[in-house]
């Protein structure tokens, strides 16, 4: 027992002893000074190509800071105004006036960090580079749209498309995310028999960043401010120095380490946590804050809004008075609560996420629509389903619960949207029945059968998306349907969805901050849909309307900037509202919290100069102005 | 004779085990209702919001051609067979393409066969021991001791005792990092510092249950062979308790443990999943799990086809050292 005993002992000392050489306050794990250290959480999982920054080799990992720090578009997204901006560019592209030409003027003085001027021969080459390469995976794509792309000047470029495209810094520039079109330097490419497979381990960029190290096993990429940090892209643009020298790029695993890493201060910015996580994170240090100071914590402005989708290829949600039966059948003020307590702007029109750019430019121009818009019952009466009321009960009821909840209309609006469709069980009775249903004293019947339906959710992510469906099923089963829900793994969740193996699902086929709508649009058009099992390029849900197809096809051929176009755009959303394809909740809710132990100046609802958005490529306009903490 | 007999029989069940296994491992992923290059766009889609109807056409076609889904399943089937089980040549990894996937795999694997073969072959040796003085002397307060602990030790969920471990050592006291950080591009020493500070929480969470089953197992069969007539026997004879301990109950006991030793090191790939996730290890177990989620048919396939390999061949060398061990054990 003796000898056990000290076995354990010996064990225990050993165990202290090794844990030598752990990061200390004052530098992380690789060395660096943490007061020069940005950390920052990697979206992705731990990366298998670890080294790789080549983004034309396909697996390279280009949220792990590659697309932020490394590489640059032609065109990047302003995220507070929803505009696009000339990155490499200088300008927004001309074109001829049946945009079959297109002259893009390059920005002048950016370098490469090897010092090589940036200049036409970079952009001519990156996109024969695309075009001449069958390796590359936009390859095929990218044949179908340009007929060829010439050198000007060094500072001009002139794309011409195969046939009328209007859209050449939309689908070539950033809207969201980042874009596929990052321009490489032609002088270290053009010399690679195949640049498909070439790594690029020590990456030439016109970013402010370069690569200082990285983990071998994929678990972090450490980058270095450029000393010419004023000759890259951001410097040029902003002339503002990028104060931290250092960012790490860091992937923290499960969720219980990312919090207690954030509560350590061992990383400065996370993505996405859900507001369970936010609140023990900032009850524990009060350095972790979000977008909002204060309740409601999360930013609104991700475009992707979530809601209910239907495989409309199947009966009866192919009708739309099942459609909208299930819109009135659910209590949204429940809804809201069961997903983030009532957190959340309303985003319920179909397509276009309520973002704030959004709400400005297409909710609210269609509100007195909507208060006249009125559903025809089939006992001859009439319905508006509209409720503007929605933001002030929310209001009234959150603030009764201890919140500070602003009473103004605009901040109002701007936290909780414009309004929500209505709960009338009594009128989505009366709707189902036009659907083809049958109620009886023991449920519901379709075509002489018992009626129930399944609600699919992501199992592993999007917990906004997930608790919706989840609070929607609760509500549907309230209103006397005999429906199940079930979870699906990301491994399915797409091939369901593209194959309409769904009925009613968690997913949320919008996203989109720009004006012009078209690019979130067009997958719409009846003329993709393809029959059930089948994989199309349109989208799975398989909406059936002529005349928003009409819309589509005329806005194809209109520039973004023609006035008709936002017209257009009007039109579409009145016509999907009156055939809801889509019944969403809420636009993206996110809560991306930040620790202001070392670093601050992050973006903020009080100081918004961009959207917190580090997994898009505009990150590197965002890390200018985060500041050290003196 | 009879031992070549025995052996080219059992070499006979070794190959099918495995061609089944493999067969098995290649068909079932291609049911699943879930499709590689569908994943891939879904994720280009999430990320981006938007993608064109002929961009998405385009890029689906490419990536079907990339990826080798072109060919029927009988080709691919007869071409997997050649490559992967004869050449231990995966194809490229589909999540990770163009990358190979056993390049993939060998950089990982070491990580897990380091830590988890370590853990285990560790937590039955303890285990061992512990469970036949348990088990031998039972009536000892110490041996009531131990079995209590390992009883109480057993039951309690992996990931809570992996957690406890995680929040008291590294969140709390600080002695290691949250997630294993293994320094690989600054020299050996460097490396084997880290790799060993990386892996000491990972290890001991693994060792902690693993050693109470092994006690508990081994304890009742101590238990069981110590009551057997020939230990009495044994006794009557005036043998010492240590060498009745060592010589009649522990070699006899032992050969049961060597069978489960052979079957657990099955789960050095399966079980270490838990372990990667919450201390960040570096492991095929994490990759296997990724490969699941985004269909990676080749990944799947590397990392259980070598998985059953090393399963059938532990089980082979298991059957054909027992007779060594055992001399009541005979080749027919």
């Amino acid at each position: 027992m003796r000898k056990i005993i000290a076995m354990f002992l010996t064990a225990l000392m050993a165990l202290s002893l090794c844990a030598f050489g752990a990061a200390s306050a004052e530098s992380t794990e690789v060395g660096t000074p943490r007061s020069e250290t940005l950390i920052v959480e990697c979206q992705s999982a731990a990366s298998s190509t670890a080294g790789q920054f080549n983004p034309y080799m396909q697996g390279t990992q280009n949220g792990f800071g590659i697309h932020q720090l490394l590489w640059s578009h032609l065109w990047e997204m302003d995220t507070v105004k929803g505009e696009q901006f000339g990155d490499l560019a200088e300008s927004m592209p001309v074109s001829n006036e049946d945009f079959t030409e297109h002259i893009v003027t390059l920005r002048q003085g950016i370098k490469w960090s090897d010092g090589e001027d940036f200049t036409a021969d970079d952009v001519v080459y990156t996109v024969n580079m695309i075009l001449t390469n069958t390796g590359i995976a936009q390859n095929a794509y990218y044949n179908t749209v340009f007929a060829s792309v010439e050198k000007v000047d060094d500072y001009t470029v002139k794309f011409v498309t195969k046939e009328s495209f209007p859209r050449l810094s939309q689908k070539f520039g950033v809207t969201i995310w980042g874009n596929d079109l990052r321009i490489m330097p032609e002088h270290i490419y053009s010399k690679l028999d195949d640049p498909s497979q070439f790594q690029n381990s020590e990456p030439v960029v016109t970013g402010p960043y370069t690569v200082k190290e990285y983990d071998s096993l994929g678990n972090w990429i450490l980058y270095e401010r450029r000393e010419d940090w004023q000759n890259s892209d951001v410097g040029v643009i902003t002339g503002v120095e990028p104060q931290a020298k250092y960012i790490l790029f860091k992937y923290l695993g499960d969720d219980t380490t990312r919090q207690m890493a954030m509560m350590s201060n061992q990383v400065d910015i996370l993505c996405e946590v859900t507001p369970e996580a936010l609140e023990v994170m900032t009850s524990a240090n009060d350095k972790i804050a979000c977008w909002y100071p204060d309740y409601p914590y999360a930013t609104f402005d991700d475009p992707c809004s979530k809601g209910i989708a239907f495989e409309m290829a199947k009966a009866p949600f192919s009708s739309k008075y099942f459609r909208w039966g299930v819109a009135l059948a659910m209590n949204f003020d429940e809804i809201s609560m069961n997903i983030f307590e009532g957190a959340g702007r309303a985003s319920v029109l179909p397509i276009l996420t309520a973002t704030t750019a959004i709400q400005e430019l297409y909710y609210k121009p269609i509100e007195q629509w909507l208060k006249d818009f009125e559903l025809v019952l089939d006992d001859g009466t009439s319905f508006n389903p509209w409720d503007p009321d929605y933001k002030d009960r929310m209001a009234e009821k959150l603030s009764a619960s201890g919140y500070d909840i602003p009473t103004d209309p605009i901040e109002r609006e701007a936290m909780f949207g414009i309004g929500c469709w209505k709960y009338a069980p009594d009128v989505a009775e009366k709707l189902f029945v036009m659907a083809g249903l049958e109620k009886k004293d023991d449920g519901w019947y379709y075509e002489g059968q018992p009626f129930t339906f399944e609600l699919t959710y992501l199992a592993e992510t999007e917990a906004q998306a997930g608790r919706g469906t989840l609070a929607a099923y609760d509500q549907l089963i309230k209103f006397g349907f005999n429906c199940t829900i079930s979870s699906v793994n990301s491994a399915t969740w797409t091939t369901n969805d593209q194959t309409g193996n769904f009925e009613l699902g968690g997913y949320w086929p919008t996203g989109g901050i720009t004006k012009d709508i078209y690019s979130q649009i067009n997958g719409w058009a009846n003329d993709l849909i393809v029959p059930l099992g089948e994989i199309g390029s349109g989208q799975g849900s398989r909406w059936d309307n002529q005349q928003a197809t009409d819309i589509i096809h005329e806005l194809a051929t209109l520039s973004p900037d023609d006035p008709k176009a936002y017209e257009l755009g009007i039109e579409f959303l009145k016509v999907a509202t009156e055939d809801l394809p889509f019944i969403g909740f809420h636009s993206g809710t996110k809560y991306v919290p930040t620790n202001s132990t070392y670093w601050e100046n992050y973006p903020s609802s009080e100081n918004a100069y961009n959207g917190p958005w580090w997994w898009w490529s505009c990150f590197k306009f965002i890390v200018p102005y985060i500041t050290p903490v003196q | 004779m009879k031992f070549w007999k025995y052996f080219g029989l059992r070499l006979f069940t070794w190959a099918l085990t495995i061609f089944i296994g493999v067969t098995f491992i290649f068909f079932i992923p291609r049911m699943f209702p879930s499709d590689p290059v569908e994943t891939m766009i879904g994720q280009i889609q999430a990320r981006s919001g938007q993608m064109d109807p002929a961009e998405k056409a385009a890029l689906r076609k490419t990536l079907r051609v990339q990826f080798g889904l072109e060919g029927s399943l009988s080709e691919q089937y007869l071409s997997y067979l050649n490559r992967g089980l004869l050449h231990f040549d995966f194809g490229p990894s589909l999540m990770n393409f163009p990358a190979d996937t056993r390049s993939i795999i060998g950089k990982y694997l070491p990580y897990t066969l380091g830590l988890s073969l370590t853990s285990t072959l560790i937590a039955w040796v303890i285990g061992n021991v512990i469970g036949l003085l348990a088990g031998f002397r039972k009536d000892k307060r110490s041996s009531k001791i131990l079995e209590g602990i390992a009883i109480a030790i057993y039951p309690i969920p992996y990931f809570l005792v992996a957690l406890v471990l995680q929040i008291v050592f590294a969140f709390v006291l600080k002695w290691f990092d949250l997630q294993s950080f293994i320094l690989t591009n600054n020299g050996v020493w460097q490396f084997v510092r880290s790799l060993v500070r990386a892996s000491i929480l990972p290890g001991v969470s693994m060792l902690l249950l693993g050693t109470g089953w092994w006690i508990i197992s081994m304890k009742s069969l101590a238990a069981t062979t110590a009551a057997e007539e020939f230990v009495l026997y044994a006794r009557y004879r005036g043998l010492s308790e240590s060498k009745i301990g060592k010589d009649y109950v522990f070699r006899n006991s032992i050969l049961t443990q060597i069978t489960a030793l052979a079957m657990s090191l099955g789960t050095v790939f399966s079980g270490s999943i838990m372990t990667e996730i919450i201390f960040g290890y570096p492991g095929v177990g994490k990759l296997l799990q990724s490969a699941i989620l985004q269909s990676d048919y080749n990944m799947i396939l590397g990392v259980i086809t070598i998985s059953i390999v090393a399963i059938s061949t532990a089980t082979l060398i298991a059957d054909l050292v027992y007779p060594f061990i055992d001399p009541r054990i005979r080749y027919s």
